[in-house]
């Protein structure tokens, strides 16, 4: 069972076709994967019986013989910050620790209208504020590499409990979301692969916004294969998302990874991402894949981005404005945690915040504000979004030279927990998101994939990023790398 | 470049009476801030139904009370109603807008901010050209043109019933798409400012983008008003909120006028603050100051991208700005010129008849069945206004047509009645009498004495009743002759045609 | 994507060649930074004033010193990008900002929901949402920098 548990979604659903294991024991596996590998805390809640009820139902349409998708009966995990109705949805704080929404995210929808089957929902840093999955009321996710009960490495951030229920086997996919690289980072230090699409492909409805502007749902898989099942699943117009493109969705059909070259295909090197606190072993990967490409016929060339640092301190700014403006609803009246407090409104709306959201999230709200006031607006929000424009020029410029761009995701592999948080949750984010920001800012798709083994046995990934709506190339380059690199999955 | 702006005020206030309401001493300056509510099925970003009065938040979708993870979708109607109001009030439609969030917190605004366009509205820079006159107050009508500054969508907020110790909330109304207009402050009084409100509710519902029941809050006036000495700067100016009729706008501003007046005659200042109209008192008093220290932090809507429209044969946009235009009917202005230039009415009388649908409605019609277009206006608006308001009637609850003052009209021409006879007949219509004039004359025998030989016989019988008047005729005092008609028009109770009287009273003194 | 298409004929090795040799197709060093420290504008210190706008818009209740600290550090960095140059150059909102704006028809299809709307509210009556009384201005403390951490 372990086998089939960490193999791709194509062999399960050949399987379940086959009869030869049902989707209810399928499910079963997985909770109890889940349950076994609990003390890595990827889950907030198990949906044992919604997920149950999803498999019955699958497996009728097995044994009728039904028209059935490449997704039915396939157990998938979603980020505790979309919407699943009657399931609670908390987004790992005290304000929605009780929320139980009465619709769901359309992502999940459609999931559900494939015939998807949920495990339960993952962990994450509050409120998606966050790059370690540390900032939880429910604890932190610990990475499945390199675990040990006194000291472990963290999963990333912050759909950290996505990446680490895919890496070990409890789903076969998960949906996070990305907003400055929360799909990609915990994708990268766990060893799986994140893909964040282009802004405007998927739905954002039910997503609980981070930065309106930026936020993606994300997708986890062990294989890109099984990335490009999902996105095919989810992606599309919503009439009910004002931000999502109309123009019709094309499934994406991969080639298989023999039938791959990379001949004459035009690879950027951006130079300004080799930045300080670059880890040696992570740049020599980045050179040996790049090296791998030149051999195998593509044309690898450095490039410059010159806004690239600047994207850091843009979308601190930006992140903290919409978090404020975002964060404003939470007041207790209508949902949400509501503080014992009668004698006026903005009393019973402080106690409840102040209960409700823990400190990283109230420091944003409070310096979100401040950049907002009417006479700071000028200074710091409206230069912030002057540099995004910058920023996004340069993957334009970028687009005239070369069809994709070849970084690291993250500067390093997984820190060590009890290093990670010596630092406060900016100055991590600060440094973690360096690469994958930009692609937020500029709203191009991007996409994590692990290529080996650090000499501490943990995973070291690179990104790909393309131009808007270039997720067949970037996917397809992935799959070529992936098929090469074979990167070994969490025993 | 105030400067600037108080010599254009000087040109306009040489053209304009003064008005009575405003001492000599000092100028008053008004502007004006309505939010007239969209009249559409839906809500501007969301589904849910626009209907007033509907069971307590049963109208509220799970984005109207800001559940997370829920998204705007413009609603294109309400598109089509802001940029039919910013044409038919002469203003520049923007083919780009955008949204912005204005943030504040209150517990009728679930989301914390209210989705509005600050930053580029939908239009700016109309005008509305309107006349201001108030039988009693005014002797003749004149011109007022207010600049309107910007039109703009925004969403309006729930609504709160204060108890004493807790507010109870009901979002029916959060959501609901309301337009703002901005006036410029060209104003210089609460007549002036009623005048425009009026011009303004009639507009609009021409054109149907508002119902303008001001009971029900569909149309919300705000006035800004401040007073300053001739010469000198524009002074503070406060805020007055809770207008809830066209009557209270000109009773609210006017009451602001006297106390800023009074304040700063003796020695005091005034406050740039927020105040309440109280109709029953009617007084301004000062509300809660719920902005203290506000900062709104405008940021863009980020959920909402930019809107286009399409203006001229472009195609891309949502809705197309000439299509609309086409769609606007004949508008009040329209209808003035009209009555004057094809009916040869007087400007106050075409006002009148702007001012009253249903009975610009009835004159329409009349004129259809008698060309006698003076003498309709005269029934309309002297004969029936009059005994409508002196029985404190309703125009819109008497079931009065045109038809039937055209053919009083006809009666009249034909001297079958006079005008008194008119005023009879119009009496006993509105009081539910279905039958036609020229029935009740019948019934009622109300014909006109036309007929000589009876006149003469009536007249005799005045003379002979009256052979002290008749001597002081006969020594001269041909005054008294008026005296003699007064009482033949009373003897038979008006119903004789005064026009044949003098003739044959003079016929018949002169045989004495 | 004409490269996949190009591929499925091959006329030399289908395995990928791997070779490692010295070359450096990735930037050896890390590159430079352009912001100057030096340059940067002196620290902003909040004052009392702006402590208590930020709260009453704020409300999460956060008026201690380390808050204060925290958005005062928030403040530096953020000063970082006051060097960087946009003359001439239009703030960017959107990336959808060149596609026009979605619009929906005048239609009743949502509302009529009331149980699920009042559902997780914590307290109703009578159909209503419940708030306090007003909004009275939150109490102006003494000392608006007190020591302990208010916060949880």
């Amino acid at each position: 069972m372990d086998k089939l548990l960490l193999s791709n979604i194509r062999n399960a659903r050949k399987l379940l076709h086959e009869n030869y294991i049902t989707p209810k024991d399928l499910l079963n596996s997985c909770l109890t994967q889940a349950k076994d590998t609990n003390h890595l805390n990827a889950y907030i809640t198990l949906t044992e019986d919604e997920g149950n009820k999803q498999a019955k139902q699958s497996l009728e349409r097995y044994q009728k013989k039904e028209a059935t998708s490449k997704l039915d009966g396939i157990p998938i995990a979603i980020k505790d910050n979309f919407c699943t109705a009657n399931i609670k949805t908390t987004c790992a704080s005290k304000m929605l620790e009780n929320f139980v929404p009465t619709y769901n995210a359309t992502v999940y929808e459609k999931l559900l209208n494939a015939g998807a089957v949920l495990v339960g929902k993952t962990n994450l840093d509050q409120f998606a504020m966050g790059s370690g999955t540390i900032d939880s009321i429910y604890d932190s996710t610990k990475n499945a590499w390199g675990y040990t009960e006194d000291d472990y490495y963290i999963a990333g951030g912050s759909s950290g409990g996505s990446a680490v229920a895919v890496a070990t086997g409890s789903c076969f996919a998960a949906l996070g979301s990305d907003t400055g690289g929360s799909t990609r980072n915990p994708a990268s230090y766990c060893g799986v692969v994140g893909l964040k699409p282009t802004y405007g492909l998927v739905s954002r409805l039910g997503l609980i916004p981070l930065v309106n502007s930026m936020d993606v749902p994300g997708i986890l898989t062990r294989t890109v294969d099984d990335c490009v099942l999902i996105l095919n699943t989810i992606a599309g117009h919503d009439p009910k998302d004002s931000t999502t493109l109309t123009k019709p969705y094309k499934e994406i059909l991969l080639p298989s990874s023999g039938k791959l070259s990379v001949k004459g295909l035009k690879i950027g090197i951006p130079k300004e991402y080799h930045c300080k606190n670059l880890d040696k072993e992570v740049l020599d990967t980045w050179n040996d894949v790049a090296k791998l490409l030149d051999e195998n016929g593509a044309v690898v060339k450095e490039i410059s981005m010159v806004n690239t640092e600047h994207s850091i301190v843009c979308y601190s700014i930006l992140n903290q404005c919409e978090v404020a403006s975002n964060m404003a609803r939470y007041d207790g009246i209508e949902f949400g945690l509501r503080a014992d407090e009668n004698s006026s409104t903005e009393k019973l709306y402080a106690t409840s915040r102040s209960h409700g959201f823990n400190e990283v999230v109230r420091n944003r709200i409070l310096t979100g504000n401040y950049f907002l006031l009417t006479k700071n607006y000028e200074k710091y929000f409206n230069q912030a979004l002057k540099v995004r424009r910058l920023i996004s020029n340069d993957f334009y410029k970028a687009w005239e030279d070369v069809q994709v761009l070849l970084t690291p995701t993250t500067l390093s592999t997984a820190p060590k927990y009890k290093d990670f948080v010596k630092k406060t949750n900016r100055d991590q984010c600060a440094m973690q998101d360096f690469c994958t920001q930009p692609a937020n800012m500029a709203g191009v798709p991007a996409i994590s994939i692990p290529i080996k083994l650090s000499k501490k046995g943990l995973p070291i990934s690179l990104q790909i990023m393309g131009r808007n709506l270039s997720e067949p190339m970037i996917l397809a380059l992935a799959k070529y790398i992936e098929n090469i690199v074979k990167f070994p999955g969490v025993k | 470049m105030y400067w600037i702006h108080l010599i254009k005020r000087n040109i306009v206030y040489s053209n304009r009476q003064y008005s009575k309401q405003v001492s000599n001493k000092w100028k008053s300056v008004v502007g004006l801030e309505v939010h007239a509510q969209i009249s559409s099925n839906s809500k501007l970003f969301s589904g849910s139904s626009n209907e007033f009065a509907s069971p307590v938040n049963n109208n509220v979708s799970l984005f109207d009370c800001s559940i997370p993870g829920t998204l705007p979708v413009l609603n294109k109607k309400c598109v089509e109603a802001g940029i039919k109001t910013a044409i038919a009030l002469n203003c520049k439609v923007s083919p780009v807008s955008m949204f912005d969030r204005k943030h504040y917190f209150y517990a009728d605004i679930p989301a914390g901010y209210q989705i509005t366009q600050q930053r580029a509205p939908l239009a700016l820079e109309g005008n509305l050209e309107f006349q201001v006159f108030t039988p009693g107050i005014h002797k003749k009508p004149y011109t007022v043109n207010a600049k309107i500054k910007q039109i703009q969508l925004e969403q309006d907020s729930g609504k709160s019933l204060h108890e004493d110790d807790r507010s109870l909330v009901d979002l029916n109304r959060a959501g609901a798409p309301l337009m703002e207009l901005v006036f410029d402050p060209d104003l210089s009084d609460g007549e002036e400012a009623a005048a425009l409100i009026k011009e303004l509710v009639i507009i609009l519902q021409r054109i149907g983008t508002c119902s303008c029941k001001m009971e029900e809050g569909a149309l919300r006036v705000d006035a800004n008003i401040s007073i300053h000495k001739p010469g000198e700067p524009l002074g503070v100016r406060t805020e007055v909120k809770n207008i809830g009729s066209i009557r209270g706008v000109a009773g609210a501003i006017k009451y602001e006028i006297k106390r800023q007046i009074k304040v700063l005659e003796s020695g005091g200042r005034i406050v740039n603050e927020t105040r309440a109209w109280e109709a029953t008192s009617k007084t301004t008093l000062p509300m809660r100051d719920k902005e203290q220290q506000q900062d709104y932090r405008y940021m863009p809507e980020p959920n909402l991208p930019p809107l286009h429209v399409a203006i001229g044969p472009i195609k891309n946009g949502c809705v197309n700005v000439d299509e609309i235009e086409k769609q606007i009917p004949e508008l009040p202005s329209g209808t003035r010129t009209r009555l004057i230039d094809d009916f040869g009415l007087q400007l106050q009388q075409s006002i009148i008849l702007v001012n009253n649908p249903i009975l610009l409605n009835m004159f329409e019609e009349a004129v259809k069945g008698s060309t006698n277009y003076q003498l309709l206006a005269n029934l309309l608006i002297n004969e029936l206004l009059t005994i409508v308001n002196k029985n404190n009637m309703d125009l819109e609850n008497i079931l009065v047509d045109g038809k039937t003052f055209s053919e009083i009209a006809s009666l009249i021409n034909d001297n079958q009645i006079n005008k008194n006879t008119a005023k009879l007949i119009i009496n006993e219509v509105i009081t539910g009498d279905l039958k036609s004039p020229a029935e009740i004359i019948e019934k009622n025998n109300w014909i006109q004495i036309s007929d000589v030989a009876q006149i003469e016989k009536i007249c005799t019988n005045i003379l002979n009743e009256n052979k002290d008047i008749v001597e002081q005729y006969k020594k001269g005092k041909t005054k008294v002759f008026n005296s003699l008609m007064g009482k033949v028009a009373n003897n038979s109770k008006q119903m004789i045609n005064m026009a044949l009287v003098p003739e044959i009273m003079k016929k018949l003194l002169s045989k004495m | 994507m004409n490269y996949i298409s190009r591929s499925i004929v091959r006329l030399y090795c289908t395995k990928p060649r791997v070779i490692l040799n010295r070359k450096y197709l990735v930037p050896k060093y890390p590159a430079q930074s352009t912001i100057d420290a030096r340059k940067l504008p002196e620290r902003t210190k909040i004052d009392a004033n702006t402590i208590a706008l930020l709260e009453r818009l704020s409300l999460v209740d956060c008026a201690n010193r380390q808050s204060i600290e925290t958005l005062e550090e928030a403040i530096a960095f953020a000063d970082q990008i006051l060097q960087v140059n946009t003359e001439g150059v239009e703030p960017l909102v959107t990336v959808l900002e060149d596609r026009p704006l979605v619009v929906r028809e005048d239609e009743v299809t949502e509302g009529n929901r009331r149980a699920e709307v009042l559902l997780n509210a914590s307290v109703v009556e009578d159909e209503y949402f419940v708030a306090p009384p007003g909004n009275i201005p939150l109490e102006a403390r003494e000392n608006l920098l007190h020591e302990e951490e208010k916060c949880n």
